[in-house]
């Protein structure tokens, strides 16, 4: 321990180095994981977070809010599903909107029909509208009380609606942008005013609660089965399947394997070439007494506290980024997350400094008398 | 210089490590890269294809295709501007095609577009009413000229009559219509979005002057700010997500960059403080520091070469590998060289650390056989 402590000491400059390597390393690592998160957070929060259990999309709409339209025939045949307990329309679009206002901005409006289907499970704040230019906000983008006004051109913008938010709910953005959950009448007159020539508004999706005694995956697997044009996802898989999340997981994967892939190899190569060089200093220990399970103990508390070292430095790096607002996606410190990866990183250094530890137990203290103490 | 490329040759265990941590380092650049090049390419090409200088919007729309309208009245006020040469308009929607040989659920997520300026690659005149031309992201697709695809819930039955390079939009297939074809299939399917008579989404308006900045500012001064132009470029970069993809991907690139820097100061400081003696005998033999010092940059290079090449190689099988559809990746000769590039040169500034220590070293020292 003292060894190691006062080899540091002397050679501050390197092992400096190599804490400020690894500390970067954990950086972009815990900042990666972190984005990973407010990403997908941001990209389906609002669905993890809405009311209904089922919610059922058209199949030409491929799992996307925007994409999907259910036509009366469609939702009858959905209706009609033996297992339904209630039904009700959600719908989605993105706006122009002023909030308070100020400068223009997007915030996307998910209409729904029935409480309990589709508006938010749980507020964060405030409490639930009860007419229909009432809103519950994501927290992140609104405050209790902020007025959000549609924004228009032509005659319609007399007639354009604007919503009061009288709630707040956490997590619960839609296309990483800011959503309002607003009652259907709302909705339907933002569309209306939004496009003069639209005639109808139709459900994105239609959601649905199943019967007592009926199970989330039965009625998403009757739903389906009573139409080819229906596509019933429980809430879960509704957001797990959304275009674009499994791809942004995957690519974020690969990058984390890589980068852990780097952490042992810098630590492994730093403590090979300075066990390569300290070989003679080494040999010599060994030849006046010291057990190698000393000298490998001494390289491994080394270890410990470069990728420790690096570990504190990264987290330092990362945790004020999670008080800054990167866009509309909101970085956040995950403890678990982050002691997680501390765990992994350290026991991959110490992985690393395996084959520097082997090259220590393989020291033969004779060499020291025949002037070798090469490795 | 020689000795430096001899030491290379005769112990080429002695830079495997590090060679092998810069080739993961070059991978992961190389792979940053072109997961930011397959994102952007993959959601701007329908916008690089124009062959115009700007993109009119609906001065409320914030710059989105699909929440722009612009009425008959507004599309006479820009295209009397003067400086402004030809204007056509251009809509789109997505939808779900449906394929032949695909199965009754397997849809294929679509973008049509209506056009009437002609993007690269298509021909002046659009095609007919109900005929479109693909995208060739869409052969993958099982989609080729004479396919019938069915739009929507509607299953609006557009034909395929050729193909277009390049031209994906929001990371989807494109399809190319007339706005005529684009007006009845978005009515039909989505009537929240319906386009009456004579209304675009969007104008493509080519100039008669060079430069469009001025010209925007006169289109939106006749329409009195009922529209928002802006030139292709800015235009991409207004796409939804692009301009924060490029930020956040350059910045990890530009952190990676700098542990490279770190990983071969520290190899080479390392590896210089392993030399010291020899240094001090080969300065006392008349050997320069600028010409140790260019073994060891010599050397830098060649590891961060060969790290490169092998991270191009990887690139290119990963690009190869990844099945269409799941990560959008793409490895373009630019991206890949100039990361070869940045690379080397994160290498030579990397070992430029150890210039000090070699400096140092003093010939006399070797002489009187201290180390």
């Amino acid at each position: 321990m003292f060894l190691a402590l006062r080899e540091m000491n002397r050679a501050r400059l390197r092992f400096g180095l190599l804490i400020c390597a690894v500390g970067l390393l954990v950086f972009l690592i815990l900042t990666q994981q972190a984005i990973e998160g407010g990403l997908v957070r941001g990209f389906v929060g609002a669905l993890r977070q809405q009311s209904a259990p089922v919610l059922v999309y058209s199949v030409d709409g491929q799992r996307t809010l925007q994409g999907s339209v259910i036509e009366p025939g469609l939702e009858a045949k959905i209706r009609a599903v033996g297992g339904v307990a209630e039904a009700g329309w959600i719908g989605q679009s993105t706006f122009t909107v002023r909030v308070d206002g100020g400068a223009e901005s997007d915030a996307a409006l998910i209409g729904y029909q029935h409480s309990g289907l589709g508006d938010p499970s749980e507020l964060s704040s405030g409490r639930r509208p009860v007419g229909p230019t009432e809103a519950v906000g994501s927290a992140a983008d609104f405050t209790v009380g902020s007025r959000v006004g549609i924004v228009t051109s032509g005659p319609s913008g007399a007639t354009a609606p604007a919503f009061t938010v009288v709630g707040l709910v956490k997590d619960a953005q839609i296309q990483v942008t800011p959503t309002l959950f607003v009652p259907w009448a709302g909705y339907e007159a933002a569309v209306k005013a939004a496009n003069p020539d639209a005639t109808t508004v139709l459900p994105s999706v239609i959601a649905a609660r199943p019967a007592p005694g009926v199970g989330d995956t039965e009625l998403v697997r009757r739903i389906n089965a009573a139409s080819p044009d229906a596509d019933a996802l429980t809430r879960s898989q509704a957001a797990r399947d959304t275009p674009g999340v499994a791809q942004v997981q995957q690519s974020f994967q690969l990058i984390f394997v890589l980068y852990g892939l780097v952490v042992p190899l810098v630590t492994g190569l730093f403590f090979l070439i300075i066990t390569f060089q300290k070989a003679s200093a080494l040999t010599l220990l060994r030849a006046i007494g010291a057990r190698s399970g000393a000298l490998v103990r001494s390289l491994l508390i080394q270890v410990a506290l470069v990728v420790g070292g690096g570990i504190v430095i990264g987290v330092l790096l990362f945790s004020p980024l999670t008080l800054i607002q990167f866009g509309a996606i909101s970085i956040r410190f995950d403890p678990g997350s982050v002691l997680a990866w501390s765990a992994g990183l350290l026991l991959l250094g110490v992985a690393g400094a395996l084959v520097a530890a082997r090259r220590v137990l393989a020291i033969d203290p004779l060499e020291a008398t025949t002037g070798g103490g090469g490795l | 210089m020689r000795l430096a490329v001899r030491e290379m040759r005769r112990r080429p265990g002695r830079f495997a490590i590090a060679t092998v941590i810069l080739t993961l380092i070059a991978v992961l650049l190389m792979f940053l890269g072109g997961l930011l090049d397959g994102l952007v390419a993959s959601s701007t090409g329908a916008f690089r294809a124009q062959r115009a200088n700007l993109l009119v919007y609906s001065g409320n729309s914030r710059n989105s295709l699909e929440r722009s309208r612009i009425e008959p009245d507004v599309r006479h006020q820009v295209e009397s501007v003067p400086g402004v040469k030809r204007v056509g308009g251009l809509g789109s929607v997505q939808l779900g095609g449906r394929i032949p040989g695909r199965g009754a659920r397997d849809l294929v997520p679509i973008v049509l577009f209506g056009y009437e300026l002609a993007p690269l690659g298509l021909p002046s005149t659009p095609p007919g009413v109900g005929t479109v031309y693909a995208d060739d992201s869409l052969r993958a697709k099982n989609v080729g000229v004479g396919t019938t695809i069915h739009l929507g819930p509607s299953r609006s039955a557009v034909t395929v009559v050729g193909f277009v390079s390049d031209t994906r939009y929001s990371g989807q297939g494109t399809l190319w219509g007339s706005v005529e074809t684009w007006r009845q299939v978005l009515n039909a399917n989505r009537p929240d979005a319906r386009a009456g008579p004579g209304v675009v989404q969007a104008l493509v308006v080519q100039g008669a002057l060079p430069g469009g900045s001025r010209l925007a500012e006169r289109i939106d001064r006749a329409t009195d700010e009922a529209t928002t132009t802006l030139t292709i470029t800015e235009a991409i970069n207004a796409l939804p997500g692009v301009s924060q993809q490029r930020t956040v991907f350059n910045q990890i690139i530009g952190v990676t960059v700098v542990i490279a820097i770190i990983v071969v100061a520290l190899f080479f400081a390392l590896l210089t403080v392993e030399r010291t003696a020899l240094y001090g005998v080969l300065k006392a033999i008349g050997a320069s520091s600028r010409s140790l010092f260019a073994g060891v940059v010599l050397q830098a290079v060649v590891v961060a070469l060969i790290a490169s090449l092998v991270g191009i190689i990887a690139s290119l099988v990963l690009d190869a590998l990844i099945p269409a559809g799941t990560i959008p990746f793409v490895a373009t000769p630019a991206r890949l060289l100039s990361s070869a590039v940045v690379l080397v040169v994160a290498a030579v500034v990397g070992c430029a650390f150890s210039l000090r220590r070699v400096l140092r070293v003093d010939p006399a020292a070797a002489i009187g056989g201290t180390p």
